[in-house]
């Protein structure tokens, strides 16, 4: 049944993107904000806008019995819930099955499937998709040395009970094996009381590649191609852009397969993302996690095949399915975006909360801004730091760079620091126009030579 | 429907007919107030005075009711309920704000006596009415210590956070 009225549990950008298609679908909208939000633009732009609670996000946006009792209170039958907060909580999902209230996501068990890593890995080996090559337990230096072998070095030796980067220990031949296998077990027994290793291969050289797919929860799933997030700090996303023109062809092809296997054998349902990690150097992929939301990278996505995802949303929660097949779904140029965070990228991105006193946004063909910023916003301190992404669209890679430069220049924003004068300058940066970087790129090279660029 | 709350009806049909622009009404410990100005409130005057919020929703002519009995609890002549609005708010009156969206129950539980009548004496510590969400119940404490003079909400109304559930006047 087509959804009539709308809840929005979220805020930001994400609420005002969500808004901005639920109006254009001719759906009522009501959102449930904060009392730090409640003049927002999202609480402007909905037909009704109710205050769950005070400010810090335990009392409103991540109270999952409050956010369905407005939801219900308002009369809604569906609930967006955006990304971040409660977006991939079971409980959020089943609770608001059990209401009758339709969740704009998976249903409660695929969440519950695929945000637990052994569980999403059975997944994905019944798919035939693969993760990172591995082993089970390993007990001596010789059964090692013959799983390295069939693995291939290099490979990271880490302690079955461990996390953390704590009790891993790389080897590049055998000789660094047998060096090392020792001490990773020493280590891993005093740090974790359990001495049991596993070896996977280790990816020197990777990069973040996703997968945009849309299923319909009927083992129906359409895929919108690839993005290539490498760009980050801490595992924090910066830039991202679509396509991931540093995986050959054939390669892109195999990795939308995979995805799509993978979501149609769990009866996917909700647009969705197949995250995996590219080796560069052995060119081959690996199924890390799928996240079960719309994501904060969707517009570059929607920019190179003129689709409107949280539409795609939107219809396959009200059982109208995709609404679109694999034929029809045509990419053409590329798309990069830049994340706005309110930090200070020369003070270790410290926030950087405060009044915005001057917004003046770059327009033009091929810019888009999703924000719920503007001149005179105070950016709260309560909640992330982004205030909005910044989105160019051009004929190739090297046009959409140029695009995203001169847009960050003739953005006139003052009042707050924010990350975009990195962003201009991590795009511009020989290695990122080569698209030679890494996922390890940013804080090892990028970061330092801002730095010295800025002289600091 | 209680006889008192009958008469007051009949009482507010006959006022709408008329072109009074307000009724004042003392009898039997009953208060009441009809203005067809929605903002108006009663602040003083009525010895002890009672209010019980004013309809605002209703259309233009429609007149403000503030009535009511020590015998009949609030309820029944609030066709709507309007948190009271700025400007009308006497000095020494404290709301009580809703600390979260929820459904407002002002007994403890349904047929039973609500928590606190208009005219009664709370303190600081005083159950004044119930939060339902999700049907979890949490109790709302006063926060003031004084005397009840209105109820702001229909009972079983969504009310969200910072909105004024009752006014103290304080001691």
């Amino acid at each position: 049944m087509p959804i009539k009225r709308l809840f929005v549990a979220n805020r930001g950008e994400i609420a005002v993107r969500i808004l901005r298609t639920a109006k254009a679908m001719g759906i009522e909208t009501v959102i449930g904000v904060s009392a730090a939000d409640k003049d927002s633009m999202g609480a402007r732009m909905a037909d009704r806008a109710v205050v769950l609670g005070p400010a810090p996000s335990t009392k409103s946006y991540l109270d999952v019995k409050l956010v369905v009792h407005a939801a219900k209170a308002t009369g809604c039958d569906a609930l967006h819930p955006g990304y971040g907060f409660l977006s991939e909580k079971p409980e959020l999902a089943s609770l608001c099955e059990q209401e009758g209230i339709i969740f704009v996501g998976p249903r409660p068990d695929s969440i519950e499937v695929l945000g637990d890593k052994i569980s999403s890995r059975d997944l994905a080996a019944k798919a035939n998709v693969q993760t990172v090559p591995g082993t089970d337990h390993i007990v001596s230096v010789e059964d090692a040395k013959h799983a390295a072998e069939k693995l291939g070095y290099p490979v990271v030796m880490k302690a079955t009970a461990g996390g953390g980067g704590r009790g891993m220990f790389k080897a590049s031949n055998p000789a660094e094996l047998e060096a090392s296998f020792e001490r990773a077990s020493r280590e891993a027994e005093s740090a974790f009381g359990d001495s049991r290793l596993y070896m996977e291969r280790f990816v020197e050289r990777a990069r973040h590649v996703e997968v945009q797919i849309v299923g319909d929860g009927e083992g129906n799933v359409v895929h919108f191609g690839e993005r290539d997030c490498t760009v980050q700090r801490r595992y924090q996303k910066l830039i991202e852009e679509a396509p991931a023109t540093a995986v050959p062809d054939d390669v892109r092809k195999r990795l939308h397969e995979s995805a799509v296997r993978l979501t149609s054998t769990a009866k996917y349902r909700n647009a969705g993302t197949v995250e995996f990690l590219y080796d560069v150097d052995r060119n081959d992929f690996y199924f890390i996690e799928v996240n079960s939301r719309i994501q904060v990278e969707h517009p570059v996505t929607e920019e190179i095949t003129g689709r409107d995802l949280i539409a795609c949303q939107l219809r396959v929660a009200g059982g109208e399915g995709i609404g679109i097949t694999q034929d029809e779904v045509e990419i053409s140029g590329h798309a990069i975006e830049c994340r706005m965070n309110a930090e200070d990228p020369r003070n270790d991105f410290a926030p950087s909360p405060g009044r915005i006193t001057r917004w003046t946004p770059p327009q033009g063909q091929g810019v888009r801004l999703d924000s719920h910023a503007g001149e005179g916003y105070l950016v709260p301190p309560f909640y992330d730091s982004m205030i909005g992404k910044l989105i160019v669209r051009g004929t190739d890679r090297n046009d959409a760079i140029d695009k995203l430069i001169a847009a960050i220049n003739a953005f006139e924003l003052e009042g707050i620091k924010t990350t975009m004068p990195l962003a201009a300058f991590i795009v511009d940066h020989p290695d990122f126009r080569n698209n030679q970087i890494t996922t390890r790129w940013l804080e090892d090279k990028g970061l330092p030579d801002y730095d010295k660029k800025m002289g600091s | 429907m209680s006889d008192n709350s009958k008469d007051v009806m009949a009482i507010v049909d006959l006022f709408e007919q008329s072109d009074w622009d307000e009724l004042h009404i003392e009898l039997d410990g009953l208060h009441l107030f009809l203005s067809r100005n929605a903002d108006a409130r009663l602040s003083s005057g009525l010895g002890g005075a009672p209010a019980v919020a004013a309809p605002a929703a209703a259309a233009a002519p429609a007149p403000a009711v503030a009535a009511a009995a020590p015998a009949a609890p609030a309820a029944t002549p609030m066709a709507s309920a309007e948190p009271a609005s700025g400007g009308a708010i006497p000095a020494n009156w404290t709301a009580v704000t809703a600390p979260n969206l929820g459904t407002f129950y002002r007994s403890p539980k349904p047929g039973a006596a609500p928590f606190v009548e208009i005219g009664q004496m709370v303190t600081e510590n005083t159950e004044i009415c119930l939060l339902e969400v999700m049907k979890l119940f949490t109790a709302v404490q006063a926060g003031v210590a004084g005397k009840v003079v209105q109820v702001c909400v229909n009972d079983a109304d969504m009310v969200e956070h910072g909105q004024p559930l009752f006014y103290v006047e304080k001691a």
